[in-house]
């Protein structure tokens, strides 16, 4: 098969994001905010186009560097689906970006690029260029606002310790490579045997692994996390929840699961102690927070604690819950932050105050808020109830094979309990505050009140029908390259 | 005195093998993570940085020399290229942060806290 016609996807979006760039240079300034409809519009067309009955089978190419399976396909698709609220959302905040909103949609797009290409990554080659693709870009747009120094630090802060992440994901990466002898992932894992007992080997594996753990935001190395997600443009801050984190799972699935399974199980203890820390320091620090921003940052080192559990189980169920726990994800961190960057536009701050009345001032941004946090804590019927469930049941699950396991399972649950708490706190601002400074109505914009819609939606049918979402991701995995399929 | 002619007696060394390049390349990295942890100029906390990919770059080349293959090579090609593009976004950003703030500190970086 001509590999070509297997990237298809990512060339488009490249094209589109090249296209919108060029565009820029005949369109008069104050047209300039409208492209932001044709790069949506795009995305939604290249999203449908995956789904295309010619699309081409799944196979690998340029030499096995890049995969197309189903995992990839699933994570593509997850990727533009995001892109796409999030095109809309940087549509609605384009007044508030001084010069070069232009840039900004292609940069979102260059972005989407890099991550659609890591989601096929089965070399390190490919890899270390798809991240360092998607970081880069992540340092301009989260300093996009360059008039603001809230911004500009954050992207400061993003730059050291992204490249700092980097460092490390190398350095891993030209020790594991070079013992091994080779760069790609299934050719690595028939050598496995050989080396993986050589400390050189697993020094490096371990950097790599904390480099990964760093685009994760994982316990030690989310530091960065909740300073970067304040002060960065909200845009720009929910395609970093979503996206970049989407995107280090699905490389840490694909280093751990495809490159070095034997490794991975063994050290299933280890992935276990990060998680658990993750989801503990997450959910502790998120209590006292004031800012919603900074609250959805420490919101999503618990989320990225969450997603690890599925890894630390190192079975096929926590490998599927992970799937379905990220699609919920999706939708509710994005509704929140649609809400966010619509109540910020008028109010400068983004303390938690400026929700006051917010149920009276705004039914629908009140509701999507609302729904939003509760599908986070994971209430049922929401989609986040469907996630946690199924991520707790592949821990008892593992826990059963190993003891430790069961620790981790109670450390969850209490941090469950605990999220509740913080999530509940925003609830309790929007619609129990007691002195309501501000009665004027918010208007919400058209294209934020269809992306709410579309939020809502997928909060709503992921968690009422999770059934087709979970067969949909267990045939994903059966049809991924390397052990999926064999983990039980 | 021809100075191409002149020989010393060196006393007989061992051969350099792959553990030297892997000794030095990981000395390193380590002074760059130590510059990175302890410096708190963000230009020679980049400087450092920098010094952590040459590290890796040391690595890979020597691991290809000894492997016989070229794959560390054409990593080194990706990470010198990348380097490159992040040094261009990196220094641009702590201009502007420069022009703002008047600092290149990170002490001074304190707009956002707990």
């Amino acid at each position: 098969m001509n590999s070509y016609q297997l990237i298809s996807l990512e060339i488009a979006t490249v094209l589109l994001g090249l296209g919108i760039l060029v565009a820029d240079l005949w369109i008069a300034p104050a047209k300039r905010r409208m492209l932001g409809f044709i790069a949506a519009a795009g995305v939604a067309v290249i999203f449908a186009a995956s789904f295309s009955p010619a699309f081409p089978d799944f196979g690998t190419a340029f030499g096995k560097m890049y995969v197309f399976d189903g995992l990839s396909l699933f994570f593509k698709r997850f990727f533009l689906a995001a892109a796409f609220i999030v095109l809309l959302l940087a549509i609605d905040f384009a007044d508030r970006i001084a010069v070069g909103i232009s840039e900004f949609y292609s940069l979102i797009l260059f972005a989407l690029a890099g991550m659609m290409f890591a989601a096929s990554s089965n070399d390190f080659t490919l890899m270390f260029a798809a991240l360092e693709l998607i970081t880069i870009t992540f340092y301009v747009l989260t300093s996009f606002q360059r008039n603001k120094l809230q911004s500009l630090e954050a992207g400061v802060k993003y730059l050291i310790l992204g490249a700092l992440s980097t460092g490390f994901t190398v350095f891993g990466i030209a020790l594991v490579s070079g013992i091994a002898g080779t760069t790609n992932f299934i050719e690595l894992s028939a050598k496995l045997k050989d080396v993986s007992g050589d400390p050189v080997f697993l020094v490096g594996l371990l950097l790599l692994t904390t480099g990964l753990g760093f685009k994760i935001a994982a316990f030690p190395f989310h530091v960065w996390a909740p300073d970067v997600y304040q002060g960065s443009p909200a845009p720009v801050t929910a395609f970093l929840a979503v996206g970049s984190k989407a995107a280090g799972i699905v490389l840490l699935m694909r280093v751990l699961f495809v490159a070095v399974p034997e490794v991975a199980k063994s050290w299933s203890g280890l992935l276990a102690f990060i998680s658990g820390a993750t989801i503990l320091y997450g959910s502790l620090c998120a209590i006292p927070q004031r800012s919603l921003k900074r609250l959805l940052g420490y919101s999503s080192i618990a989320n990225a604690g969450f997603l690890m559990l599925g890894i630390a189980a190192v079975n096929k169920d926590g490998a599927t819950a992970v799937l379905v726990y990220l699609a919920g994800y999706l939708f509710a961190v994005l509704a929140a932050f649609t809400v966010i960057s619509i109540i910020t536009r008028n109010a400068e701050s983004d303390d938690i105050s400026v929700l006051a009345g917010l149920s009276k001032r705004s039914p629908m941004l009140a509701a999507a808020l609302t729904f939003s946090m509760v599908s986070l804590a994971g209430i049922p019927p929401l989609a986040g109830f469907f996630g946690k469930f199924l991520l707790l049941k592949s821990i008892i699950k593992a826990g059963s094979v190993s003891g430790p396991h069961f620790v981790l399972l109670a450390v969850a649950v209490i941090a469950v309990v605990i999220s509740l708490y913080y999530y509940f706190g925003v609830i309790r601002a929007i619609f129990w505050s007691k002195d309501v400074s501000d009665h004027s109505p918010i208007p919400v914009p058209s294209v934020m009140a269809f992306t709410l819609a579309v939020c809502m939606a997928g909060m709503f049918l992921l968690g009422v029908f999770p059934g087709i979402l979970v067969d949909a991701d267990a045939e994903a995995l059966n049809s991924a390259v390397g052990v999926f399929a064999r983990l039980r | 005195m021809n100075l191409l002619a002149a020989t010393v007696d060196l006393p007989s060394l061992p051969p350099v093998g792959l553990q030297h390049y892997l000794a030095v390349s990981a000395l390193l990295f380590c002074l760059g993570v130590l510059g990175v942890l302890i410096r708190r100029n963000i230009l020679v906390m980049y400087m450092s940085l920098e010094l952590m990919l040459n590290a890796s770059n040391l690595a890979l080349v020597a691991f290809s020399r000894f492997n016989n293959n070229l794959n560390g090579q054409v990593m080194v090609f990706f990470i010198i290229t990348v380097a490159a593009a992040e040094v261009a976004v990196g220094l641009a950003l702590i201009v502007a942060l420069y022009r703002k703030r008047q600092t290149a500190h990170v002490e001074d970086l304190t707009t956002m806290k707990l």
